[in-house]
């Protein structure tokens, strides 16, 4: 792991110090629970857009919005349009029946339809909301602190094992990504080309990509073991692993939230906003 | 008690899928002694280091027979962890050394320590002393990530030196590094070579080996062709080169003097010697 990915978690976890990132990662990791299974329980747009408002805020304050609104741009926008065009549109949707709108192509009326245009919009907003709580877990948490936090709390190691795996997953595979990429190019792979080309040339890498970070991945867990990480006596723990102030402050946000959802959910149902009909389409 | 701190009787090894990667190979170390280990690729020089900390077989599985005893640990009967304390192993690639999650130098020195469950105090000192021992003073928090090749293998040098383990076992560590990258670590391996320590090296670069190792074990094709003390086996210039390894530079032009024009110069394995050697037969000392 040298270059984007160690860049990333260098340039937001160590170089940057707000409350966000002195949270223990516990919390982090239990608001990104939290938010996820509240964007799922409500099927509202407008409820969804302003938890990912939420976590778009915090991401701003700790200063790691560029890489999550950017992923979003890439996953999620192209959803929505995707989405769009397929429910809103008169190609099935079963629920579709109030017309928002209609334009004419080729002489034809085509309508829009609320139900359709709305469930293309909840589905990408709720991925969205868990991807930019992860991300803002991932981005502001010291591994080592996280990892100091799992062993007090007696995890096993092979866990732990897991834990250390998927979050090196991510930089290990941007790193690996471009790599291959770039030699990819330097072989003659053209790069003037369209946006769904170039998506299938990432495409053609993920096997190379897999195999090469799988390889990465027990190579690091031989260097673990080589070091003792598995050795039967008490860790010493270089890091602080207790909540402090800043941890039962959010817990209480979280539990006040909590609360006032919870009372909305029973109160105006799963769809207070937007008036969706249906929870479950299809 | 033993006098040799590495023992290692009859040791034959197949992977899962690749078979006698090692076959009867018998050797002892030595406290404080330097064993520089030779051969061509694919020799089995790699496997036999991560042999002598138990990676072998206990990682990659595979058939084992023979006994590899390491400060009198029989490396068959102790986890890898267990033996960590005992045999430090410094990878090819610095980087697949490091623990992936440390943000700065003096943490990720600091891992192994902590996770061996060393006193906090005692973790501060050792980091301290490791750190400067491969000459990284100044460095303790850049990111390990943002250091030159040569100063990340001396960092995972320093991370094994850390927990003080009594042989310390380098494979191949100035492989992937530039010239400068290259003159950095040996600095520090002829360092620790002088104050002591017992040093296991796997290295390609017969010259630097020459200077500072005290016997040379050869390895073709997984089998001992040849070992004993680091003079006579860089002495065997045909042998060598039977094998794919290239002599010292000034052994083979040596012997080749010999060899061509009847000479009798004594033969040289680095260039120091050399210089007197040849200064003597010049006249012009």
């Amino acid at each position: 792991m040298s270059g984007l990915g160690m860049g990333l978690l260098r340039k937001t976890v160590a170089e940057v110090d707000t409350w966000i990132h002195r949270l223990d990662g516990r919390t982090k990791f239990l608001f990104f629970l939290w938010i996820s299974g509240f964007a799922y329980l409500f099927c509202d747009y407008a409820v969804t857009a302003f938890f990912l408002a939420v976590c778009l805020v915090l991401a701003a304050y700790a200063r790691v919005l560029r890489p999550i609104g950017l992923t979003l741009l890439v996953i999620v926008v192209p959803w929505i349009a995707v989405n769009a065009v397929i429910l809103g549109l008169p190609f099935g949707f079963p629920w579709n029946e109030t017309v928002i709108f209609e334009f004419e192509l080729f002489g034809m009326r085509i309508p829009v339809y609320y139900e359709g245009l709305s469930w293309a919009v909840t589905w990408p907003l709720r991925i969205g909301v868990t991807i930019s709580a992860a991300m803002l877990f991932f981005l502001t948490t010291n591994q080592a602190r996280l990892i100091a936090t799992l062993i007090k709390l007696k995890v096993p190691f092979r866990f732990i094992y897991m834990v250390i795996a998927t979050l090196q997953m991510i930089p290990m595979l941007m790193d690996e990504a471009n790599t291959i990429y770039q030699a990819q190019v330097s072989r003659g792979l053209r790069t003037d080309v369209g946006l769904l080309k170039r998506a299938l040339h990432y495409f053609a890498l993920m096997v190379p990509l897999t195999l090469s970070t799988l390889y990465k991945v027990q190579v690091r867990a031989i260097a673990l073991e080589s070091r003792g990480f598995s050795a039967p006596v008490k860790k010493t723990l270089l890091h602080k692993t207790d909540f402090d102030k800043a941890d039962y402050m959010f817990f209480a946000a979280m539990a006040l939230a909590t609360i006032g959802l919870l009372y909305i959910y029973f109160t105006y149902g799963f769809s207070p906003i937007a008036h969706m009909r249906y929870y479950i389409a299809g | 008690m033993s006098e040799y701190i590495v023992e290692v009787e009859n040791l034959t090894y197949s992977y899962p899928r690749k078979s006698n990667v090692l076959v009867d190979v018998s050797f002892k170390v030595r406290k404080g002694e330097v064993l520089g280990i030779i051969g061509p690729n694919g020799a089995g020089k790699s496997t036999l280091c991560k042999a002598l900390n138990g990676l072998v077989p206990h990682f990659y599985g595979g058939r084992f027979s023979g006994r590899v005893v390491v400060a009198g640990m029989n490396t068959l009967e102790h986890t890898v962890a267990e033996l960590a304390t005992k045999v430090g192993l410094v990878f090819q690639d610095p980087e697949e050394q490091l623990s992936g999650f440390s943000l700065t130098v003096y943490e990720e020195v600091a891992f192994g320590l902590s996770m061996l469950g060393f006193p906090p105090e005692e973790i501060d000192a050792r980091v301290r002393e490791a750190i400067e021992k491969v000459g990284l003073k100044g460095l303790e928090n850049r990111s390990p990530f943002e250091l030159s090749g040569g100063q990340t293998q001396r960092l995972a040098i320093a991370t094994v030196l850390a927990i003080k383990p009594e042989v310390l076992v380098l494979d191949e560590p100035t492989a992937q590094l530039d010239p400068i990258g290259k003159f950095e670590v040996f600095s520090v391996i002829k360092k620790l070579a002088d104050e002591g320590s017992t040093i296991i090296v796997v290295e390609h670069e017969i010259e630097e080996l020459a200077t500072f190792a005290d016997n040379i074990l050869m390895l073709n094709e997984g089998r001992i062709v040849a070992q004993g003390p680091a003079r006579n086996v860089l002495s065997m210039v045909e042998e060598l080169k039977k094998y794919g390894v290239n002599p010292p530079s000034v052994t083979e032009l040596t012997y080749l003097i010999n060899k061509e024009l009847g000479a009798k110069l004594d033969v040289p394995i680095t260039l120091e010697e050399a210089i007197k050697i040849y200064s003597e037969a010049l006249g012009v000392m």
